[in-house]
This record gives C-alpha cells, sequence and structure tokens, in this order.
C-alpha cells in the first residue's frame, strides 16, 4: 500500500485537494488546485484507510460530553484533548477516536454574534461549507487545520491539524442540518431533552455557579427555544437513533426529575444497524422486572418495547422509566434485552460499572447510550469488514 | 532584579485576564529553579487553570447582568436572543471549568508527569 505525503506550505488563497480513485488497487492520485478564501493551509497525507463518521447533536448541557467518554470507553483508551496544542481546543483524541466539537465552525464569533443579534443556534454563524470540506477530507483519509472556537474568549483561535482516525465524531448543535454532511455520516444520533428534563439539568448545573438564579436560568431557556425549535429540533427526523429523556411516570406529580423516562428510538433499514428488541422483535412487550427474582426499591423499573412511526420512519422504540439501584438488577435486564452487539455476557453492565460516577450510570440514559456505544463498535467493524472484502474482489476481477 | 520587573512587565501584557496573583507567583519561582523550565510553564498554567475558573465565573456573572439589562429595553430582539445565548454558552463553559477541575488537575506534578514521565522528577522504580 503506497503512503506517500506532501507537505505544501502554501500560502494566499488556494487549497490542494487530493483525490484518488477508489477502483483500482493501487492509488490514483489527482491533484487539484482551486481558488479559495480559506484562510488555513492544508497538509495532504494519503493513506489507504476509511473512516468512519458519527454524528451526535444535542443542545448544550445536554450529556454530549458524557456520551462521548462512554463511547470512546466503549472502544478502549480515554480520549484526552490534543497534547501539546491550545489548551482550550474542544477536541478529544483517542486510539481510534477523534470526537470534533462543531462549535470550531462557527462563522461568526461571540462578539460577532452579538452585534448581528444572533445566537449560536442561528445557522448563520456557522459556515457549513468549511464542515462539509473538512469532514469529507477526513473521512478519505486527509488531514485538516481544523479551526479553533475557544469557548472561555469566544474567539476563533488559530487552527489545530487533525490526522484522520479511524472513527471520527463529530458533536454539536447542527451535525444533521447541512444535507451534504448528513450524507457523509455513517451513523447519528439525536439526544432529546424534553423541556422539564432540561430546565431541571441546567439548575443543576447552573445553581453552583454565582450570578445566575432560577429566574436567569429560566429566561436563558425561553430566549433560546425559538431558535432551538427552528434549527435544531427538525434535525431529530433525520437521526438513526434518538435517545428521548421525559420525566417519569412512575411517580406521580413529580417534579424532582431525578427519575428519569428514556425511550430509546431506532430507526429500521439503517445499514448495518439492527435495532435492540424485548423478548420478540416487532411485538409489543411491556415488562416490569421487579417480582419474585428481582426485588427493586421504590419506585422501581418499568421497560416497554414497540415497533411505531417517528416522522414518516418505521422504528422501533425501547423504553425505560425507573433506576438502578444495584448490580444485579443491571445485570438481570441486560440478560432480558437481545441485539446488545456485546462481545460476552455482562458487557453492557461492565460498561456502565466502569463509569459509575458519570451522570445518568444508574438510569435509561447512560444504559441506552452504552448500548448505543455497542452498536456503534458493531457498525465500524462490519464497514471495516466489508471495506477489506471490497478490494480483494476487485483484484479477482 | 532588572530580570524579575522584565518578567513582570511580560506576564502582565496580555490584559485580558492576568490578575496580580499570577504575575507574584511567576516570578519567584522561575528565579528558584531556573533549569525547571517546563515545570515552571507547568506551575504557571496550573494556577492559571484555578483563575481561569474564577475568570469564567466572573464572565457568567457578567453576562448575566449585561444580558438583563439588553432584555429590560425590548425582550424579543435579535441582541437579547444572543446576550442570553452567551450566558448559556458561559455557563456551559464554566461547567466544563469546574468539572476538569474535580476530575484531579490540581496538582500539576502529576499532570507533569502524565505528559513527561521519562523525566527525573517522573521515574518510577517498581521492583
Amino acid at each position: 500500500m503506497a503512503v506517500s505525503t506532501i507537505y505544501s506550505t502554501q500560502a494566499l488563497n488556494s487549497t490542494h485537494f487530493l483525490t484518488s480513485s477508489p477502483s483500482s488497487s493501487s492509488k490514483q492520485v489527482f491533484f487539484y488546485r482551486r481558488q479559495t478564501n480559506r484562510r488555513f493551509n492544508t497538509i495532504i497525507t494519503c493513506a489507504a484507510q476509511q473512516t468512519v463518521v458519527i454524528g451526535l447533536a444535542a443542545d448544550s448541557g445536554c450529556g454530549k460530553s458524557t456520551f462521548m467518554r462512554r463511547l470512546t470507553s466503549v472502544f478502549g483508551g480515554a480520549a484526552e484533548p490534543p497534547k501539546g496544542g491550545n489548551p482550550d481546543s474542544n477536541t478529544l483524541i483517542s486510539d481510534m477516536t477523534t470526537v470534533i466539537c462543531l462549535d470550531d465552525y462557527h462563522s461568526l464569533d461571540r462578539t460577532g454574534r452579538k452585534e448581528k443579534g444572533v445566537t449560536a443556534l442561528d445557522p448563520r454563524a456557522n459556515d457549513f461549507d468549511l464542515m462539509y470540506e473538512q469532514v469529507k477530507a477526513l473521512k478519505s483519509g486527509i488531514a485538516v487545520e481544523k479551526p479553533i472556537y475557544n469557548h472561555v474568549t469566544g474567539l476563533l483561535d488559530a487552527p489545530e491539524l487533525i490526522q484522520p482516525p479511524k472513527i471520527l465524531v463529530i458533536e454539536g448543535l447542527h451535525p444533521m442540518f447541512d444535507e451534504r454532511v448528513r450524507d457523509l455520516l455513517d451513523f447519528s444520533i439525536y439526544l432529546d431533552i424534553s423541556n422539564e428534563v432540561k430546565f431541571a439539568w441546567k439548575i443543576q448545573r447552573d445553581m453552583a455557579e454565582r450570578g445566575h438564579s432560577l429566574e436567569s436560568i429560566k429566561a436563558s431557556i425561553e430566549a433560546r427555544k425559538p431558535d432551538f425549535d427552528a434549527f435544531i429540533d427538525p434535525q431529530k427526523q433525520y437521526a438513526d437513533a434518538v435517545i428521548e429523556v421525559l420525566p417519569t411516570q412512575l411517580i406521580p406529580d413529580d417534579n424532582e426529575g431525578k427519575v428519569l423516562r428514556v425511550r430509546l428510538i431506532m430507526k429500521e433499514g439503517v445499514k448495518y444497524f439492527s435495532p435492540v428488541y424485548l423478548f420478540d422483535e416487532g411485538s409489543t412487550i411491556s415488562w416490569i422486572p421487579c417480582g419474585r427474582k428481582l426485588t427493586c426499591s421504590y419506585p422501581g423499573i418499568k421497560f416497554n418495547y414497540q415497533p411505531d412511526s417517528y416522522f414518516d420512519n418505521e422504528v422501533s422504540v425501547v423504553e425505560m422509566d425507573g433506576q438502578f439501584d444495584r448490580l444485579d438488577e443491571l445485570i438481570y435486564v441486560e440478560s432480558h434485552l437481545s441485539n446488545l452487539s456485546t462481545k460476552f455476557y455482562g458487557e453492557v453492565t461492565q460498561q456502565m460499572l466502569k463509569h459509575a460516577d458519570f451522570p445518568g450510570s444508574n438510569n435509561g440514559t447512560g444504559l441506552f447510550q452504552t448500548i448505543v456505544g455497542l452498536k456503534i463498535r458493531d457498525l465500524y467493524e462490519q464497514l471495516i469488514a466489508n471495506k477489506a472484502n471490497a478490494p480483494t474482489e476487485a483484484s479477482k476481477a | 532584579m532588572t530580570s524579575i520587573a522584565a518578567t513582570g512587565l511580560n506576564v502582565a501584557t496580555p490584559r485580558a485576564f492576568v490578575r496580580p496573583v499570577v504575575t507574584s507567583l511567576s516570578a519567584p519561582v522561575r528565579l528558584n529553579y531556573p533549569w525547571k523550565f517546563s515545570s515552571t510553564k507547568r506551575m504557571v498554567m496550573s494556577v492559571k487553570a484555578t483563575s481561569e475558573g474564577e475568570i469564567i465565573s466572573d464572565k457568567v456573572e457578567k453576562s448575566i447582568q449585561e444580558a438583563k439589562e439588553t432584555c429590560a429595553d425590548d425582550p424579543v430582539s435579535g441582541e437579547c436572543v444572543a446576550a442570553w445565548d452567551e450566558v448559556e454558552e458561559l455557563s456551559a463553559a464554566a461547567s466544563h471549568a469546574r468539572d476538569k477541575k474535580k476530575a484531579g488537575g490540581s496538582d500539576p506534578l502529576e499532570e507533569y508527569c502524565s505528559d513527561n514521565p521519562e523525566t527525573d522528577e517522573c521515574r518510577t522504580y517498581d521492583n
């Protein structure tokens, strides 16, 4: 396999684009030169690897970073910011995965947005062209210089070099907003948090901050709601998996928001993705595991599984309401779920225990995030196995 | 003595968020251990990290004030919405900073050694 490295210290306004013809087993390389207004130089490396791209969408303060940590842990290793670079970088790198925060593609910094009266949720504040180009480049195995958006100062810092990883995760507010970027995604997830739960989580997060009060938190959520409903929320129809978090139905008139009802909505017919099911695929099941074999404390656990329709798509929904109190509840539940894509019995429980200090480790959020992580690993392995078979067939012919 | 003043001046130039606390701490450390250049930088950076948490908290507080003022004039304008969005962004940054601090960025030696395990200060002899 030929591996070539070309360093272009090209200045001014041009970018080199490198493509290789996928059909031949010996890589043919074509150079294109294009006049663009990009400020960043590209360093080009060609490698014969395909990157799997995962998209994760959620509003801020909704558990994306927790999900990211669980996901990278499923693949092994801890994800850390790039060493020796900008300390305020949003990127996380581990052996197999690189996580890119889409806030880095803001076209307007904080002052720019204030002048125009535009939120970060608004597509006018984001450079989708650059996002598409760079994700496409990384997917084809080309390293890119990605800008950094500094959340502390609110400015766009100097770019950092990102090498193409085996698995690229793009997380942020708009991974599925732009159609071209959407087509590049191999799998997409949307974290849908209901308003009451969002309010409760933000209170938990912000009440420790001086200057914040209940009114300011509420005002902040209310002010962002129109933009959120207009630009972010519609992305859930495109997602392959939606994790919906709602208040519990087990406790009447509960307003503490500690016990949660979490639904995992999985699209049917997605390549390499087989939805999780309970007992019998395609049927409607309602299951309360607490009884003679398993004793649970109040309010207990309730599971539901059913086929459904979501935004005109066929989906399967697994729902968990309640909390895990003990390890044996978790392993009991895991042994009854099917199609989990685990490599050994108890893997889900093991992963949940490994991160018992993460928020949501005792309820459906942690459980479904872990399961989605295992599903992504399964998808990755199937994709790689498929790609490995394709060139051997081409050489035979 | 001039070198202290020089270093003091150099550190003070990023006017954005250097407090006197940071300046006075960095100068004596540099003088006492002039060979530990990189670990000194670590020391300064870790001190900066804790004061950075306070800096972000200040920013959050200020942004909430600004948002309240902007929205008092016109609650549905783009400026008001953008101001509350800024509050949200800074609150998220503050909570991340708090998590990072809690996760154990408090020991500068541990931080330095995780990056440079082969240096003399960080060698461990297990057998």
